[in-house]
């Protein structure tokens, strides 16, 4: 009798076990881990500079439509995206700023030097500080603001594939 | 098939299988099969044998074909070409044929025939012997069928790649080349050992059974908390967090074999008057199935970790597979032949009975570890988020179990106590929980508690040994009684390390000297040097505690490939503390900082863990004679 | 001779100015240790394993710096993890709350008592 009770049990919490880890390899969406910024205000509560040292006025975020990427040059992923990020403002009507993270200025101007310069200007973010408040983890990410509102957030890269699930349908 | 994509290369390479190697996989997977029909057939024919033996040749000249490649550097081969590099150093050359999935798999199959055939020289002609070779045979097939379809190691590219891309630094370490070794030794142990426990279902457990038995397990158990020592002892000097535990996933999953292997080792004692054997029989099998089960979590990748190997979905289908056919096969048979496993059930308030919920609090152990490690995939596969199981979870449900565990194997040590009425039983029940009360009432903090009881029973423990040597010359199961002991110890050094250990986070320049906790740390200089794989910059600090003066290093190395940065951090041991520093980044004006620990007990963490090694050892070789 | 070299120590200790300073400055060694504890029940975000004490990823330096100075301007320890957990999701807080996971916490314990009971009265019932 007990050992028929014990093998009902055993046998059940096999299949459970079993059928949970069957589904865990069966899924094909990253789970998600560190919660984008979806929905959110975007919070610059500093005043900003350009990588030439020049001020930006915030309006210049927070009017419109704007791509925010966070790149560096120290940055791989950065590298692999830099050509499709060209690609969508070359293509498309695409306001693209760039937030230089961590970065030497010397080293972020020869970047774009070499790779070309997609972005209508970047901020200067040495500190990591502006991109911190953002809710940046690291680089590459990218923000789809409009009008203040942080619409759609990349955590990684960005290539045609995630384009056209979280950026294309607003262009 | 994963590939880094270079993107010079575009990925326009074909990709084919080496003729040599596989022509080996394929020639060892077929001796499998023939060794478990033969093993069945004709029981103990001198062909068996020389099959086995046969298949143990065949895997060396295969990992020896594979090795020769590393040291060649053979980059066409995918495999070197992932993990290795022109740069790197001959004995890094070599581990790194470990350093990642197939190789690593292609070890632990290497081993498997490796111990069939110590099994076969050592157990000759021992009735259970064809249907332990068959288990294994079975197994090995299996193996070898996941190796050369999802795992292969002998896949090359038609061109040849100047470089390859290197061993991860993380892995350059003398001491992470003997840990997986010896870890996929202790799973491969477990197989044999299960092989018997199936054997004994079949034939009945015979005194030889048991005595190989014993052995087996024994050398296992042994095998694998050595691994996890080793392991612990890398994350400790290597990940420079201070830490020995991390309560990460992969290492999670190594606890969960040891738990149940340390269950059944302790169930095997009294199974000689076939008390507990059913319950045995079961501990054998969960043992060798969550080392199965360990494999498929670090290999599938379904649990992000410091340590998991690259994930592939069809490597993770086949290995739930196979856990799932393993473990419907054996429990099934365990439940068949429950019958044949008629035993004895001890009676209340013996030892036997003792051991029994010492089992059972191993166990919950065991489950809390399971559910803290896995329930995060639960999260993942029903809401579709990932949680985080923090280290407070498994250490404050495992502590008191763990000082409930040292407290049933000391009462056990002395009989009168147990021989006593169940009244004073009873009493005793109840002035343990008028303690807690007072406790709770006065407010003292549970962990000074803890380190207190903890103290208490080593001494206990202590001296009755003590009494016992000057009395009768001699310890009676010496191996049992510094086995426990070193446990106690163990405890203690990990509640002292837990309670005491403090650090600070300091900026300084060369030179300049900072006050932290009765030491003066100064940090003398920093100098810049080459290696032959990477550079690095050497912190030179010295320690003044009272009088004395020590000295230490800290580094932080940036490889030439892949410009990976690594920290080295700087320890000295001292038997009651290490100090401990970490070197972090420089400041524009000179200066570094840097992260100051002193950590109690580390020193008695490996020396009791030692002691307990060699307890095991010891109580596993003393009977044999070998 | 030995004791006036230790006069001659602890005179040099308290004359040398010390300069080093504090990684996290202005914070009393209580809220020091409040940054530890903080430190080291937050997972880094960018990582695969691993507290922001632990790690060397850039963001959890800043992070470790923000959490100090919200610690100085009086945070308490739960609203802090609040705030990392808005900002990054329940994923980085490494500190398993009881009253949010009481199951978690529970069935282990109801196992082990349930099956002690069960072993006792098996046993009982066995050696009557």
């Amino acid at each position: 009798m007990v050992t028929r009770y014990f093998l009902v049990l055993i046998l059940a919490l096999l299949v459970m076990m079993l059928s949970i880890f069957s589904l865990s390899l069966v899924q094909t969406d990253e789970p998600q881990t560190i919660k984008t910024q979806e929905g959110k205000k975007l919070i610059i509560s500093e005043q900003i500079y350009d990588l030439d040292g020049n001020p930006i006025p915030l309006k210049s975020l927070t009017k419109g439509k704007v791509l925010l990427n966070v790149w560096a040059s120290w940055c791989i992923t950065c590298l692999v995206e830099h050509p499709f990020l060209k690609s969508i403002t070359e293509s498309k009507n695409v306001k693209l700023i760039g937030i230089n993270y961590k970065d030497q200025n010397f080293n972020a101007t020869s970047y774009l030097q070499k790779n070309g310069d997609p972005y209508e200007f970047s901020i200067f973010d040495l500190s990591g500080d502006i991109s911190l408040k953002l809710g940046v983890t690291g680089a590459p990410e990218t923000f789809l603001v409009i009008d203040g509102e942080i619409i759609s957030h990349r955590i990684g890269e960005v290539n045609l594939e995630v384009w056209n699930e979280k950026f294309a349908p607003y262009f | 098939m994963k590939i880094i994509c270079l993107s010079k290369l575009r990925c326009k390479i074909n990709i084919q299988p080496d003729f040599f190697g596989n022509i080996l996989l394929s020639f060892s997977a077929l001796l499998s099969a023939l060794i478990f029909v033969s093993s069945l057939t004709k029981k103990h024919s001198k062909f068996g044998n020389s099959l086995v033996l046969a298949n143990f040749a065949t895997l060396i000249i295969c990992c020896g074909y594979l090795l020769l490649q590393f040291l060649e550097d053979n980059f066409s081969f995918i495999y070197v070409f992932e993990n290795s590099s022109t740069l790197l150093p001959t004995f890094y050359k070599i581990s790194a044929f470990w350093s990642a999935h197939e190789g690593s798999f292609l070890l632990m199959v290497l081993f498997l025939s490796g111990s069939m055939f110590i099994n076969n020289t050592f157990f000759w002609g021992q009735d259970w012997m064809p249907i332990s070779n068959a288990t294994l045979a079975f197994i090995l097939f299996f193996y070898l069928i996941f190796q050369i379809f999802t795992s292969n190691p002998f896949l090359t590219f038609d061109v040849l790649p100047n470089n390859g891309t290197d061993l991860n630094p993380l892995l350059q370490d003398p001491l992470l080349v003997i840990h997986p070794p010896v870890l996929f030794a202790g799973y491969v142990f477990y197989a044999v050992t299960f092989s018997l426990v199936i054997a004994g279902m079949f034939i009945g457990f015979g005194k030889k059974l048991f005595q190989s038995l014993k052995l087996w397990a024994g050398v296992s158990w042994f095998t694998l908390t050595f691994a996890i020592l080793l392991g612990s002892i890398w994350a400790y000097y290597e990940l420079g967090w201070g830490g020995y535990w991390f309560w990460d996933p992969v290492e999670n999953v190594v606890l969960l074999p040891w738990l149940a292997g340390t269950a059944f080792t302790h169930s095997l004692i009294f199974s000689k008057n076939k008390i507990l054997l059913s319950w045995m029989v079961f501990l054998g099998i969960s043992t060798f199935l969550l080392t199965i089960l360990a494999s498929f979590v670090v290999r599938s990748g379904i649990l992000n970790s410091v340590h998991s190997f690259a994930s592939d979905p069809s490597r993770g289908v086949f290995l739930l597979s196979l856990f799932g056919i393993f473990a419907f096969a054996s429990l099934v048979l365990f439940f068949s032949k429950s019958v044949f496993l008629q035993s004895d059930w001890p009676k209340l308030l013996s030892k036997q009975y003792l051991l029994v919920l010492n089992n059972v609090v191993l166990l919950a152990i065991l489950l809390i570890v399971f559910l803290g490690t896995l329930y995060p995939i639960v999260t993942e596969v029903f809401y579709g988020q990932k949680l985080s199981i923090g280290p407070n979870y498994f250490s404050s449900l495992i502590t008191p179990l763990v000082l409930i565990l040292i407290t049933l194997f000391s009462v056990e040590q002395f009989p009168i106590l147990l021989k006593s009425n169940r009244r004073s039983f009873f009493l005793g029940v109840l002035s343990v929980a008028l303690v807690i009360i007072i406790i709770d009432f006065l407010k003292i903090s549970a962990i000074s508690v803890g380190l207190y009881f903890v103290a208490l029973v080593l001494s206990i423990l202590l001296l009755k040994a003590l009494v016992e040597l000057a009395t009768k010359k001699q310890i009676n199961i010496a191996h049992k009684v510094m086995g426990h002991l070193s446990v106690v110890l163990l405890t203690f050094a990990v509640i002292a390390n837990h309670q005491f250990s403090e650090s600070l986070d300091v900026r300084l320049k060369p030179g300049e000297e900072v006050e932290f906790s009765n030491t003066v740390i100064k940090l003398d200089s920093v100098d810049i040097e080459g290696e032959m794989n990477f550079d690095t910059v050497v912190a030179n600090f010295s320690i003044h505690s009272g009088k004395t003066q020590r000295n230490l290093k800290s580094e932080k190395r940036v490889y030439k490939i892949g410009g990976v940065i690594t920290s080295e951090t700087g320890i000295v041991s001292t038997i009651r503390k290490d100090y401990h520093i970490v070197l972090g980044d420089r400041f524009q004006d000179g200066s570094w900082s840097i992260r100051y620990s002193i950590n109690y007990g580390i020193m008695l963490i490996w020396i009791s863990s030692i002691l307990l090694l060699l307890s095991m050892l010891y109580g596993t070789i003393r009977r044999h004679g070998y | 001779m030995k004791n006036l070299l230790r006069i001659f120590n602890i005179f040099i200790f308290f004359t040398l100015p010390i300069y080093a300073e504090n990684l996290y400055e202005n914070l009393n060694p209580q809220q020091l240790k409040r940054l530890d504890y903080l430190a080291e029940n937050i997972r880094c975000p960018k990582c695969s394993y691993g507290n922001i004490n632990s790690s060397n990823a850039p963001i959890s330096k800043d992070l470790k710096q923000e959490i100090a100075s919200l610690i100085k301007e009086g945070y308490s320890n739960d609203e802090i993890f609040k705030f990392m957990e808005e900002r990054y999701g329940n994923y980085v807080i490494l500190k398993t709350d009881i009253n949010e996971n009481k199951t978690l916490f529970l069935i282990p314990l109801i196992v082990l008592l349930i099956s002690i009971l069960l072993v006792t009265t098996y046993t009982i019932k066995r050696s009557k």
